[in-house]
């Protein structure tokens, strides 16, 4: 591309150069004379004298240098070439006072100035001459004849020109490269050194904490660290230690990890030095952090210390735009209300995921064993992955209370939640509601369907086995015939006999040995 | 003086039973990974070993193997926050420790077991 | 006039050289801070979650674990055995006999007490014929599958394995690999954590186990491999999992999962029809192939990555074994490429189209041309002595730093996230192999990724033609199925 660029760009000032040439040569009479005498010598012109009358001495006419012989016109000198003689040839006729002309003669023609000055060019564009110039004298004449010298080679123009876009673009890139992995090679030094720093000190202020806490735990019964003064409690440890801010933070660390392995009266005192040492106000600070893991990390520790001041700092990150801090903060509520209200999950707005609901339901589990929590709550929330939630949780829990709470609004939901509620009659063996699995296996959304009849298998009626059966008969799809007869064994083995005993189609035979085969029974 | 080695590797935790053991009047000695644990049940010849089962280097398992092996009248008990129907629990018990406690656990509690095993 | 050609055919491709190193600079460095800033985040996350939970949890998803074996008597019993001492609670291993000559069935029988069921094989993926279906009267092995099949190659043997499988997340995963207890229960994760995008698969990191100390499942010691090949893979696998993976599922660009160990969402896995058993590039075609699908559907979805160390395979340190590796890889990656042209910036398919693509066929693909012909050009014009040569000399020695850059760096990482290699002496073999493997074994690779592509020119595997002319949507691979079936 740049190449071919490049040669139109040259083609385009080609003319020019041709013009340049031409003003090489002078126009006028003498300068022309000049112009020619430094060429000296040009292939195909040469030059001779025309002597007007026959007046000349006799010496001029006998000189063998110029052999004058007489013609029509006068007499003519002989033809010479070399113009550098042009000089002292012409001197002995110009002092003798004779009359005579300079005749130019192109390849032996005699022509007049403009031809010969249109030869000289033709000869020099072609490179049929290389044009001699004056000798330069001086700086001034130098810069002069500078613009006139003639045009050279293409060839070194083109490959300066484009050494010099890539020389550009090398070390472009070079500094760029340069530049970018110095800055990445710093910043990962640093970090490492930071971290490696951090982890130093961090080492060290754990092998202090450990004497001061195990005195204060073994040493001081609780009710003795309750009643203890802060400045009592800051003697059990290395002085200004606790202004840091990192000897804090591993503090926490270690009462909170102790906290988690230790049982009985040992929780208690733990949670009391925490207060005591007034760690529980840089958790509670920790909730205005800029970074999400900051804030999460201080509503994990306001959970693990039962900070319960914080509860209405903590309600604000349910609905938080960040995943993690509003699991947390879900958690953190759950785990720390007096009365369990589950009214601030029903009005969450973001989809929970599985991950949230396994750790919620760790939670709710937990405290509903000792208190009875309200799950219906969740029935009216807009949000129908938290109203699915609270359906599985009825399951979960095995709350067989709630079924006809569920009964109350099973036929009007969407069909991801009719399934939820289908299961979890199962699970419960809810044989009354039969008639809500019977409307769903006649829907016309196939994977409601699929999960109705499997339902049925437990808890269906003798109309779920006709279902079935008109099911069946209708069913083209092997997977889902296979998926049908199973349900059909399982809620009526008389009838599956019926259906499928010496059936003509090897198809079902072969379902049908599936089927009774006990090895494939508990999968 | 009856000697304990402690096989922990957490140090908070493992301070704090040895500070515990140490007010009843026991010999404790503290290690922190699976290796150190093997090397020092040669040495020290323990009277009771107080290990927990998921370890940097060795599990609790080799350990245990190790020590019924080379000192098989010294009791085990074993500390671990796994709990006990996990397969790896179950395997310590197979091979013989004296006692299993659970975390989260009383140092009290842990106390008079290890009273207990060392009567 | 010929010579004029010459001189503009040098300059064109100066010029194409030039921009080429230019971007490949840009992008790795872009890629480097992308995966830094994956793995710091990923780090965060860590700090809060419970793995203990998703074990019992009833809200995790059930995982079928699907094992192709092909003549593995060796080992097969011993590596059933710690596929069903994982810790998780839902999961069944299926294990795919893919018609041995050995006798890894009878070892199977054997050892499980295995019985053939009266299973009856109904595919919805069209596969090669099974043989029969196999569980065990021990109720201990209740969890394990064993399907005794017809050889038909790997993507074949998964494909039968998806249509048995009952539960709703597949890991498909290589028999041979050391899988770490706590790998499902990680891997689960991401498809868990989803609430408004799809995840339709996770993928994670493959650890490199030669040489290593190996116990109930984890790697506790880890010590550099002996051989050149060796340590070079351990680099390789560094750039490829921590920055490579890592940066691209930062911005869910990711194209491929490793077929040794990678989880799916099983419904989706049937509805695009399974793996395409005509490409050797199964694993990346499978993922390009469900990704294609619901940007077609417009559902928008995310392919996750979990960096954690879980899983451990023995990789080849024998030349010729890796060089078959290497050209395989290649041909896996062109057939998958060409049968997915259509997404080829095209911007309905996001960054798919726009991004992972374009950067897998550069990249990727013409790597091994573009590297040799580049040194080759070098060389020219040192030949012809053209003063520019100089220019394309420093090229090649930034390329060279940038190789030492990014292959530090992903040791690095290693060392900030993991630092399992312990000892002084392993890092100092790994920079030295660092500094070394541009000159000694990357030569070796651009041959092999080279003859990849001879091989694929050639035609080996006889798909060729249906391979260019490429799926023009993602179900096509499913109508191809049912086309052949009637």
């Amino acid at each position: 591309m740049t190449k071919s660029f490049l040669w139109i760009v040259i083609g385009l000032f080609f003319p020019l150069a041709i013009q340049a040439q031409d003003a090489l040569i002078p126009e006028d009479s003498l300068g022309f004379r000049d112009f020619l005498i430094l060429q000296k010598e040009v292939t195909g012109l040469e030059y001779q004298f025309l002597i007007m009358g026959d007046n000349i001495p006799d010496s001029l006419l006998r000189d063998s240098v110029y052999t004058f012989s007489k013609t029509d016109l006068g007499l003519v000198s002989g033809q010479f070439e070399d113009f550098g003689k042009l000089d002292t040839l012409e001197a002995p006729l110009a002092q003798s006072n004779v009359a005579y002309q300079l005749q130019y003669l192109v390849f032996s023609e005699i022509s007049s100035r403009a031809t010969v000055r249109e030869y000289l060019s033709t000869l020099i564009e072609n490179g049929g001459h290389q044009i001699k110039v004056v000798e330069p004298q001086s700086k001034i004449d130098l810069v002069a004849l500078a613009s006139k010298s003639p045009y050279s080679p293409l060839q070194k123009f083109k490959l300066k020109f484009v050494s010099d876009y890539r020389l550009f673009g090398v070390t472009l890139t070079i500094a760029f490269f340069f530049l970018v992995a110095s800055t990445m090679i710093a910043a990962m030094l640093v970090m490492k050194a930071r971290k490696n720093q951090r982890e130093n000190l961090e080492k060290e202020y754990e092998s202090i904490v450990i004497d001061p806490l195990t005195s204060l735990l073994f040493e001081k019964e609780l009710h003795e660290i309750e009643q203890m003064d802060q400045e009592e409690i800051y003697l059990f440890f290395p002085q200004q230690m606790l202004s840091k801010k990192l000897f804090k933070h591993v503090l926490i660390e270690s009462i909170i990890g102790l906290n988690k392995k230790m049982k009985g009266e040992f929780k208690e005192k733990l949670k009391a030095l925490y207060k005591k040492l007034e760690l529980d106000k840089m958790s509670i600070r920790s909730l205005h952090h800029k970074k999400w893991d900051r804030v999460t990390m201080g509503l994990a520790q306001i959970n693990e210390m039962d900070l319960v001041e914080a509860m209405p700092e903590v309600k604000k990150f349910t609905n938080s735009k960040n995943f993690y801090i509003r699991s947390m903060a879900v958690s953190t509520i759950l785990n720390l209300s007096e009365k369990v209200d589950l009214k601030f999950l029903r009005d969450q707005t973001y989809p929970i995921s599985l991950w949230q609901q396994m750790n919620y339901l760790r939670i709710i589990r937990f405290v509903s064993s000792q208190k009875n929590i309200k799950l219906e709550v969740l029935f009216d929330s807009e949000n129908p992955s938290i109203r699915i939630f609270g359906i599985k949780l009825v399951r979960i829990l095995g709350r067989v209370d709630l079924i006809e709470n569920l009964a109350a609004f099973a036929g009007s939901v969407s069909d991801e939640e009719k399934m939820e509620i289908l299961e979890t009659y199962a699970s419960f063996g809810a044989h009354m509601e039969a008639g809500f699995v019977n409307e769903c296996m006649k829907s016309s959304n196939q994977a409601l369907v699929l999960a109705a009849t499997k339902v049925a298998m437990v808890i269906g009626d003798a109309e779920s086995a006709e279902i079935l059966v008109g099911l069946i008969h209708s069913e083209s799809s092997f997977p889902r015939k296979l998926s049908l007869l199973k349900s059909l064994y399982g809620l009526d083995k008389e009838r599956f006999d019926t259906e499928t005993t010496d059936h003509p189609s090897s198809e079902i035979s072969d379902i049908r040995s599936h089927i009774l085969d006990p090895m494939l029974q508990h999968v | 003086m009856k000697k304990i080695l402690i096989i922990e590797d957490d140090k908070l935790i493992s301070s704090l039973v040895q500070f515990r053991l140490k007010k009843d009047g026991y010999e404790t000695h503290l290690v922190c990974d699976g290796n150190e644990g093997i090397h020092a049940i040669d040495t020290l010849d323990p009277d009771l070993i107080i290990t927990d089962v998921m370890m940097p280097f060795r599990s609790g398992i080799e350990i245990i193997h190790h020590a019924k092996k080379s000192r098989p009248n010294t009791p085990i008990i074993v500390l671990s926050s796994l709990g006990e129907e996990e397969q790896v629990v179950l395997e310590a018990f197979n091979l013989g420790v004296a006692d299993f406690i659970p975390k989260p656990f009383n140092p009290n509690e842990l106390a008079i077991r290890v009273k207990r095993v060392l009567k | 006039m010929y010579s004029f050609l010459f001189y503009l055919i040098l300059e064109i491709f100066g010029l194409i050289f030039l921009v080429l190193s230019f971007s490949v600079i840009v992008i790795y460095l872009v890629l480097m801070v992308l995966s830094a800033l994956e793995m710091r985040d990923y780090l965060r996350k860590n700090r809060f979650a419970d793995y203990g939970d998703i074990i019992t949890s009833p809200i995790a998803p059930g995982v079928s674990i699907l094992a192709p074996a092909y003549n593995e008597g060796q080992s097969i019993v011993q590596n059933a055995q710690s596929l069903l001492s994982l810790h998780y609670g839902k999961f069944e291993v299926i294990l795919i006999n893919d018609g041995s000559k050995d006798d890894t069935l009878e070892k199977l029988i054997h050892s499980f007490e295995l019985q053939k069921t009266n299973y009856v094989y109904h595919p919805e993926i069209e596969t090669k014929p099974v043989r029969g279906i196999y569980r065990s009267k021990n109720m201990s092995y209740r969890r394990l599958t064993v399907i005794d099949k017809e050889n038909g190659g790997k993507a074949d043997a998964l494909n039968t394995g998806i249509n048995i499988a009952n539960l709703e997340i597949l890991a498909c995963i290589d028999v041979d690999c050391i899988l770490s207890s706590e790998s499902i229960s990680r891997m689960v994760r991401p498809f868990m954590e989803e609430t408004n995008q799809r995840v339709i698969a996770v993928g994670g990191v493959i650890g490199i186990a030669n040489n290593c100390d190996v116990q109930d499942g984890t790697v506790t010691t880890y010590r550099v491999p002996e051989t050149m090949l060796g340590k070079f893979q351990v680099i390789e696998y560094f750039r490829a999992f921590l920055m490579g993976r890592m940066a691209w599922s930062r911005i869910n660009g990711l194209m491929l999962i490793s077929g040794a160990f990678g989880f799916f969402r099983k419904d989706l896995v049937r509805t695009v029809g399974g793996y395409f058993p005509k490409t050797v590039g199964e694993d990346m075609e499978l993922v390009v192939r469900m990704r294609r699908y619901l940007d077609e559907q417009k559902i928008p979805h995310k392919v996750a990555f979990v960096p954690d160390p879980l899983c451990w395979t023995e990789v080849p340190e024998n030349e010729d074994v890796l060089a078959r590796q290497r050209n395989r890889w290649m041909r896996g990656t062109i057939e998958t490429l060409q049968l997915h042209q259509t997404v080829r910036f095209n911007p309905k398919y996001g960054v798919l189209g726009m991004l992972s693509y374009p950067f897998w066929s550069i990249f990727e693909k013409y790597a091994p041309i573009l590297e040799a012909s580049g040194i080759l050009y070098t060389l020219i014009l040192l030949m012809i002595g053209d003063f520019s040569a100089v220019y394309f000399f420093a090229l090649l020695v930034m390329m060279y730093l940038l190789s030492l850059l990014v292959s530090s760096f992903s040791v690095l990482y290693e060392q900030i996230a993991f630092n399992h290699y312990k000892d002084k002496k392993d890092l100092r073999k790994l920079i030295w192999m660092i500094i070394t493997e541009p000159f000694v074994v990357h030569p070796k690779i651009i041959y092999w990724g080279l003859m990849g592509h001879i091989d694929f020119i050639k035609g080996k595997g006889g798909w060729g033609s249906m391979i260019r002319t490429g799926f023009k949507k993602a179900e096509d691979k499913k109508n191809l199925a049912e086309q052949s079936r009637t």
